[in-house]
C-alpha cells in the first residue's frame, strides 16, 4: 500500500497546485510533498517483506495495475525521492513565471518516474515511461532558453521514436506468452525465447534505453537539450531520466533476453567505451559550461553502461552505486552552474575567471563537487568507478584501461572548467559577484555531505542491492561463463 | 593469537590531529586572526609527531613487529573485503616520523614565511589536509587505503601549487601536476585491481603471505609490479612523467619543501619498498626500475647544472635524488632507498627552507644570477644551507654520505658500469649544489637596491634543527665499515625484504669511498675557482651557448616535445570530434531521419496552442480517475 501512496502523492499534490495562485505556497507545498515522498520511500528500505500493490486493471488484455520493487528499483526510487526535494528547492528563492504550472509539471514528472520504477508489468512500465516525457516536454518548451522549440521538438521525437521500438518489442513479447496473454515481467522472464529471436529482439528493446541514457551514437539530442533546458529540467533529465534508461535495460534485457545480451555484450561494451572517450575528448574544448557538463555526464553514463554489460558482480554493484553518486553529483553541479550564470550572466568559459576572489566559498563548494565528479577517493564517485573498473578488468584489461582513461580525461576537462571559472585574475566585465547565500548552503551542503558520506561509508547501499544483484548474477551465471563465483 | 598491545588502537590519532586542524582552520577561516591558524596547524602536526613517537616506543616494548588497527569496514561485497585499517610496523613508523617530524618543522617555519599572505589561513588548512592525506598513505594497511592518501596528497599538491591562483601560469602548473599524476594513478589502480583478482585481497599482509606461492618471473606478478611502477613513476617524478615537478615550484616555498621534496614525492619509493616481496619476484621490473632511476638521476642532474632559478635547481636536484632512490629499489636494496628518503627529507627540506629564507630576504627574487654575497647578511641561513649542501653532496660524515654511499656500493656489487654512472651523477650533484651555494652566498652583491636581512627566529630555528638532522642523520645507519651495526636497515628488515647479496669487502669499500671523496674534492675546488675566484656568472637568457649547454639549459626540450606530441594533438582531436564527427556526421544524420516526422510534428504543435494548464489538468485528472476507478472496482 505504501507504494501506491508514494505514487499518488506527487500526482495529487501536482493537481492541487494547479488550483493555487500564491507562488510561495505552491513551492512550499511542492517541497513538502517531495520531502514526505522521500521519507516514505526511505521507509521502504526497512519494510520487510516487500510491500507491493496489485489491482485489476485492463482485464481483457490480462494487464494488472501491479506495483512492487526489488533492490534495483529501490535504488532508483531512493534517487528519485532524494533528488526531487533539491530540484524543487532550486527554484525556491527565484522568480519564475507560471509557478503553479511549473511545479505541477515537476511533480507529474516525479510521479511518472516513480511509476516506471514500481511497475511490475511491461504495459504499465510503458505507460509511465511515456508519461515522463509529456510534463518534461512542457517544462523544456515553456521555461527553456534560446532555440527551445526546435531543440525540444528534436528531443521529443528522438525519444519517442525509441519508445516505439520498445512498444513493438513489448507487443511481440506479449504474444509469446502462453495461454491467457499477459505483460508481467515475471512471465516474460520465463519465456525461453529462442536464441535467434533474442539476437534481433535485443536491439528492438535496447534502442529506447540507449537513447535515454544515452549511448554513443544515439546521444546527439542530449547536449543541445541540456543547454536549453531550465536548471530544474536539466536536473531531472541528467539526474534521474538517464537512470531510467539504465533501469529499463536492467529490467527488460537481462531477465527476458539474456542470450541476446550475451550475444551483443562486447558490441555494447565497445560502443560504450567509445562513448566514454569520445565524450571526454569533446568535453575538453567546449566553451559553454553546460555543454561541457553534458558531455562529461555522457562519459560517466557510458562507463555505467559498459559496467552493466560486463555481467559481473562487482560491476553491477558499482553501477547501482554510481546511479546514486552520479545523480547527486550532477544535480549539485548544475545548481552551481545556475548560480554562476545568475552571477555572471554568461555560460561561456572564456568570459569567466577570478570568481574565487569575490566568492571564495562558492569556489570551495564547486571544487568539492568537481572532486566528486572526477572520482577522488572518499567521494562516492570513486567507490562506484573503482568497482566498475574492477568489473571491466575481469572481462579484459583493455576494457579497464579504456574505461579508466576517464580518470585522466575527467581530471583534464573538469579542472580546466573549474580553473576557467573560479581562478585567474578578476575580470572587470563580470562586475561585482556575491558569494553564496544561506539558501545556497542549505541546498549544497547536504548534497556534498552525501557525496562524501557515501564515499566514506558506502556499505549501506551495497547491502541494499546485494540480494537483487545476486539474483541477477545467478540468472546470468550459466550464460556468461566468465562470471566469478560468489563466495557463499 | 598475539597479545593486544595497550594504546596501539589510538594510532588513529596520528592522522586525526591534522584532519582536525584542517577542519578548524578551514571552517573558521574568516575568524582566525594573525598567526592563530598557523599555530593551530603546527600544534596539530606536533601532536601527531608526539603520538607517532609514542607508537614507536609502544611497538618496540611490545616485542611485536607489526599491528593492524581496523577502524571500520569500508567496502565489503561479495569476495571483496577492504577495511579502513592502519598498519603500524617499522616501515610505516619510519615514514610517519618523517612526515610528522619534518612536517611540523615546515609548518612552524611557514608561520614566519607566510606571515604577510592574505590567504594564510587557507594555506595552513591545506597544509594540514596534506599531512592528513600523507599519513593515510603511509599508514594504510591495504593498497586501497594507501590509494586514498595517494590521491589525497595529489589533490593537496594541486591546491598548493596553484595557491596563488591569480596567476594563470601557476594554475596551469597545478593542473599539469594533477593530470600527470592521474596518468600514473590509472596504472596504480589497475595494479591494485589485478592484485585483488590474483590474491583475492588487497591487504598487505594477506597479499605478501600468498606471494610466496608464486615463482620469480611469474607473468602476473610482473604485470602487477609494472602497473604499480607506473603509479610510482608519476608520483615520484621519474622519467617520463617528471616534467610536472619543476613546474610545481610555482607553489609557496614551504610547499616545495614539504610536498615536493621531503614527503609526497617519496610516496612512490615507499609504495615499492612496501611491495618489496612482489618486486623481488619480478626481476624484469627491477631492471626497468634501475634503468629509469639511473636515467632520471643523470638527466635531472645535467639539467640542474644550467638552471638559474634557485628553486628550479633544487627541483631538478630532487628529481635526480629520487632517481637514486629508484636505483636503490631496482637493485633490491629497499632499505637503502628508504634510508635515502629519510636523509633526503632532512637535507632537501632544509635546502628548500633555506632557499625560502633567501627568497624572503631578497623580496621575492629567485634568480641566482642576481644574488651573491648573502653569507654575511644571513649567517644562519648560510650556515644551515652549507650543511645541507655538504650532506647532499655526500661528504662524510654528513647524512647524505651514508645513504648515498650505501646505494653506490650496491650499484658496485651489481655492475661496475652502473657504479661509474651513479658516481658520475653524484659528482654532477656536488657541482650544481656548490655552484648554487657559491653564487648565492659568496662573491659580491649583484642586485642593487636589495637589502637582504636574516629571517626571524620562527624560520631560523627550524632551519637549525633540520641542519642538525642533516649533519647527524646518517648515524642512524652506520655501516660495519665504520664499526656501526646498520641499525636503520636492520630496523626495516622485518618489513622490507632485501634481496640478499654479497657484502663488499672492507678494503674494496674503503677504496671506493676514498676515490669518490677525491673526485668530490676536485669538483668543489673547481666550482670555487669558477664561481668565487673568477666570479663567473651564468649567461643571461638568450645569450648564445654551445649546443650541449643549450640542450641542458632548455631541459632537453621535454616540455616542448610533450606539448607537440600530446597536448596539441589532444586539442586537435577534441575539435575534430566535435566539429567533424558530432556536428557534421552524427547530428545531421539524425536530423535527416527526423525530417520525415517533422511534417507530422508541425501538425502536432498546432494542437498545443491552447490553454496549457487546462490540457494538463484534464490529462492528469483523467489518469487519476482511471486509477481511482480501478481501485474501487
Amino acid at each position: 500500500m505504501i507504494v501506491l501512496i508514494i505514487l499518488l502523492i506527487p500526482f495529487i499534490t501536482g493537481l492541487l497546485l494547479l488550483l493555487v495562485r500564491n507562488a510561495v505556497a505552491v513551492k512550499r507545498a511542492a517541497l513538502a510533498s517531495s520531502v514526505v515522498n522521500f521519507l516514505l520511500t526511505f521507509s521502504l528500505v526497512f519494510t520487510v517483506p516487500v510491500s507491493g500493490y496489485t489491482a485489476n486493471w485492463i482485464n481483457f488484455l490480462g494487464v494488472e495495475f501491479a506495483l512492487g520493487y526489488d533492490g534495483i528499483s529501490l535504488v532508483m526510487l531512493l534517487l528519485t525521492g532524494l533528488l526531487f526535494p533539491f530540484i524543487i528547492m532550486t527554484g525556491m528563492k527565484r522568480d519564475q513565471p507560471q509557478v503553479s504550472l511549473l511545479y505541477a509539471l515537476i511533480l507529474f514528472t516525479q510521479a511518472a518516474l516513480i511509476g516506471v520504477f514500481l511497475a511490475q508489468n511491461a504495459f504499465l512500465f510503458y505507460v509511465f515511461w511515456e508519461l515522463t516525457l509529456i510534463p518534461l516536454y512542457f517544462i523544456l518548451l515553456l521555461w527553456g532558453g534560446e532555440c527551445r522549440r526546435n531543440v525540444t521538438f528534436k528531443f521529443f521525437i528522438y525519444t519517442l521514436t525509441g519508445s516505439l521500438f520498445l512498444l513493438f518489442g513489448i507487443i511481440f513479447l506479449y504474444h509469446l506468452t502462453p495461454g491467457m496473454h499477459t505483460t508481467d515481467f515475471s512471465v516474460f522472464s520465463k519465456l525461453n525465447i529462442p536464441a535467434g529471436t533474442q539476437v534481433w529482439l535485443f536491439w528492438v528493446l535496447f534502442i529506447a534505453f540507449a537513447i535515454k541514457m544515452p549511448v554513443f551514437p544515439f546521444h546527439t539530442w542530449q547536449p543541445s537539450t541540456y543547454t536549453i533546458a531550465p536548471t530544474q529540467g536539466v536536473m531531472i533529465l541528467a539526474g534521474v531520466m538517464t537512470k531510467m534508461g539504465i533501469y529499463g535495460a536492467l529490467r527488460f534485457l537481462f531477465p527476458i533476453i539474456p542470450l541476446g545480451v550475451v550475444y551483443w555484450q562486447n558490441t555494447v561494451i565497445i560502443l560504450s567505451l567509445i562513448g566514454v572517450i569520445y565524450a571526454s575528448v569533446i568535453a575538453f574544448r567546449q566553451t559553454n559550461i553546460i555543454r561541457l557538463i553534458a558531455f562529461s555526464s555522457m562519459a560517466h553514463i557510458s562507463l555505467m553502461v559498459a559496467a552493466m554489460f560486463v555481467l559481473n558482480y562487482y560491476a553491477l554493484q558499482g553501477l547501482l552505486f554510481q546511479v546514486l553518486s552520479h545523480g547527486v553529483t550532477i544535480v549539485a553541479l548544475f545548481y552551481i552552474v545556475m548560480l554562476i550564470e545568475e552571477k555572471t550572466a554568461t555560460l561561456q568559459l572564456p568570459q569567466m575567471g577570478g570568481i574565487k576572489l569575490q566568492a571564495p566559498n562558492m569556489a570551495i563548494l564547486f571544487l568539492m563537487v568537481v572532486l566528486g565528479s572526477v572520482a577522488l577517493p572518499l567521494t562516492a564517485g570513486f567507490v562506484g568507478e573503482f568497482l566498475i573498473i574492477t568489473g571491466l578488468f575481469h572481462q579484459s584489461i583493455w576494457f579497464a584501461l579504456f574505461g579508466g582513461i576517464t580518470m585522466i580525461l575527467g581530471a583534464i576537462y573538469m579542472l580546466y572548467a573549474y580553473q576557467r571559472v573560479m581562478l585567474g585574475d578578476k575580470k572587470p566585465a563580470l562586475g561585482t559577484i556575491t558569494d553564496l547565500s544561506r539558501h545556497d548552503y542549505f541546498l549544497l551542503i547536504p548534497l556534498i555531505t552525501i557525496i562524501f558520506g557515501l564515499g566514506i561509508y558506502p556499505q549501506p547501499v551495497f547491502d541494499l542491492v546485494e540480494a537483487s544483484v545476486k539474483s541477477m548474477q545467478d540468472l546470468l551465471l550459466p550464460l556468461a561463463g566468465s562470471l566469478p563465483a560468489l563466495p557463499q | 593469537m598475539v597479545d593486544p598491545i595497550p594504546y596501539i588502537n589510538l594510532s588513529w590519532l596520528v592522522p586525526a590531529f591534522p584532519l582536525l586542524g584542517f577542519l578548524v582552520t578551514g571552517l573558521a577561516n574568516k575568524h582566525l586572526k594573525h598567526n592563530l591558524a598557523g599555530i593551530i596547524a603546527s600544534v596539530m602536526v606536533v601532536l601527531s609527531f608526539a603520538v607517532s613517537v609514542s607508537l614507536f616506543f609502544i611497538l618496540r616494548s611490545s616485542g611485536q613487529e607489526a599491528v593492524t588497527v581496523t577502524l571500520f569496514n569500508w567496502i565489503a561485497i561479495g569476495g571483496m573485503n577492504i577495511p579502513f585499517a592502519f598498519l603500524i610496523d617499522h616501515l610505516s613508523l619510519t615514514m610517519m616520523l618523517i612526515v610528522t617530524g619534518v612536517g611540523a618543522l615546515i609548518h612552524i617555519y611557514s608561520i614566519g614565511y607566510m606571515h604577510d599572505d592574505e590567504r594564510v589561513n587557507s594555506f595552513f588548512a591545506q597544509m594540514n589536509l596534506f599531512t592528513f592525506s600523507m599519513l593515510l598513505l603511509v599508514m594504510g594497511a591495504n593498497y586501497l587505503v594507501l590509494f586514498i592518501g595517494w590521491e589525497g596528497v595529489g589533490l593537496c599538491s594541486y591546491l598548493l601549487i596553484g595557491f596563488w591562483f591569480k596567476n594563470p601560469a601557476y594554475n596551469y602548473a597545478a593542473r599539469k601536476a594533477f593530470v600527470i599524476n592521474r596518468i600514473g594513478d590509472l596504472g596504480f589502480i589497475l595494479g591494485i585491481i589485478l592484485i585483488f583478482f590474483t590474491f583475492k585481497s588487497v591487504t598487505f599482509s594477506e597479499v605478501f603471505s600468498q606471494a610466496a606461492s608464486f615463482h620469480a618471473g611469474s607473468p602476473v606478478i610482473t604485470l602487477i609490479t609494472i602497473l604499480l611502477l607506473v603509479g610510482a613513476i608519476g608520483k615520484s617524478a621519474q622519467i617520463p612523467l617528471f616534467t610536472w615537478l619543476p613546474d610545481a615550484m610555482a607553489g609557496p616555498t614551504p610547499v616545495s619543501a614539504l610536498i615536493h621534496a621531503a614527503t609526497m614525492v617519496t610516496a612512490g619509493i615507499y609504495m615499492i619498498a612496501r611491495s618489496s616481496i612482489l618486486y623481488n619476484l619480478a626481476p624484469i621490473t627491477l631492471n626497468i626500475i634501475i634503468l629509469i632511476g639511473l636515467a632520471t638521476a643523470l638527466i635531472a642532474a645535467l639539467i640542474g647544472l644550467k638552471q638559474n632559478d634557485i628553486k628550479k635547481v633544487l627541483a631538478y636536484s630532487t628529481v635526480s635524488q629520487l632517481g637514486y632512490m629508484f636505483l636503490a629499489l631496482g637493485l633490491g636494496a629497499y632499505s637503502a632507498g628508504v634510508f635515502h628518503v629519510t636523509t633526503h627529507a632532512f637535507f632537501k627540506a632544509l635546502l628548500f627552507l633555506g632557499a625560502g629564507s633567501v627568497i624572503h630576504a631578497m623580496g621575492g627574487e629567485q634568480d641566482i644570477r642576481k644574488m651573491g654575497g648573502l653569507r654575511k647578511k644571513m649567517p644562519l641561513t648560510y650556515f644551515t644551507f652549507l650543511t645541507a649542501t655538504l650532506a647532499i653532496s655526500g661528504i662524510p660524515p654528513f647524512s647524505g654520505f651514508f645513504s648515498k654511499d650505501l646505494i653506490l656500493s650496491k650499484a658496485f656489487e651489481h655492475n661496475i658500469i652502473l657504479y661509474i654512472l651513479a658516481l658520475g651523477g653524484a659528482l654532477l650533484t656536488c657541482f650544481y649544489m656548490f655552484r648554487l651555494l657559491f653564487l648565492v652566498f659568496f662573491g659580491e652583491k649583484r642586485l642593487a637596491g636589495a637589502h637582504p636581512h636574516e629571517s626571524p627566529k620562527v624560520m631560523t630555528v627550524p632551519l637549525l634543527i633540520l641542519s642538525a638532522l642533516s649533519v647527524f642523520g646518517g648515524f642512524l645507519n652506520i655501516p660495519s665499515l665504520f664499526g656501526g651495526d646498520s641499525r636503520f636497515s636492520t630496523f626495516l628488515q622485518s618489513t622490507v625484504q632485501t634481496n640478499a647479496s654479497e657484502e663488499l669487502s672492507h678494503s674494496t669499500e674503503t677504496g671506493l669511498i676514498l676515490g669518490s671523496l677525491l673526485l668530490l674534492a676536485l669538483i668543489i675546488v673547481y666550482a670555487y675557482r669558477l664561481f668565487v675566484s673568477k666570479a663567473v656568472v651564468p649567461a643571461k637568457d638568450g645569450e648564445s651557448m654551445p649546443l650541449f649547454s643549450k640542450l641542458i639549459y632548455n631541459k632537453f626540450y621535454f616540455d616542448e616535445i610533450y606539448t607537440a606530441v600530446f597536448e596539441k594533438p589532444f586539442g586537435f582531436l577534441s575539435d575534430f570530434f566535435y566539429h567533424k564527427i558530432e556536428n557534421t556526421v552524427l547530428d545531421p544524420a539524425v536530423d535527416s531521419i527526423g525530417q520525415v516526422t517533422e511534417h507530422a510534428g508541425t501538425l502536432l504543435r498546432r494542437l498545443q496552442k491552447g490553454n496549457m494548464s487546462f490540457y494538463l489538468f484534464a490529462m492528469v485528472a483523467g489518469i487519476l480517475l482511471f486509477i481511482i476507478f480501478i481501485l474501487i472496482v
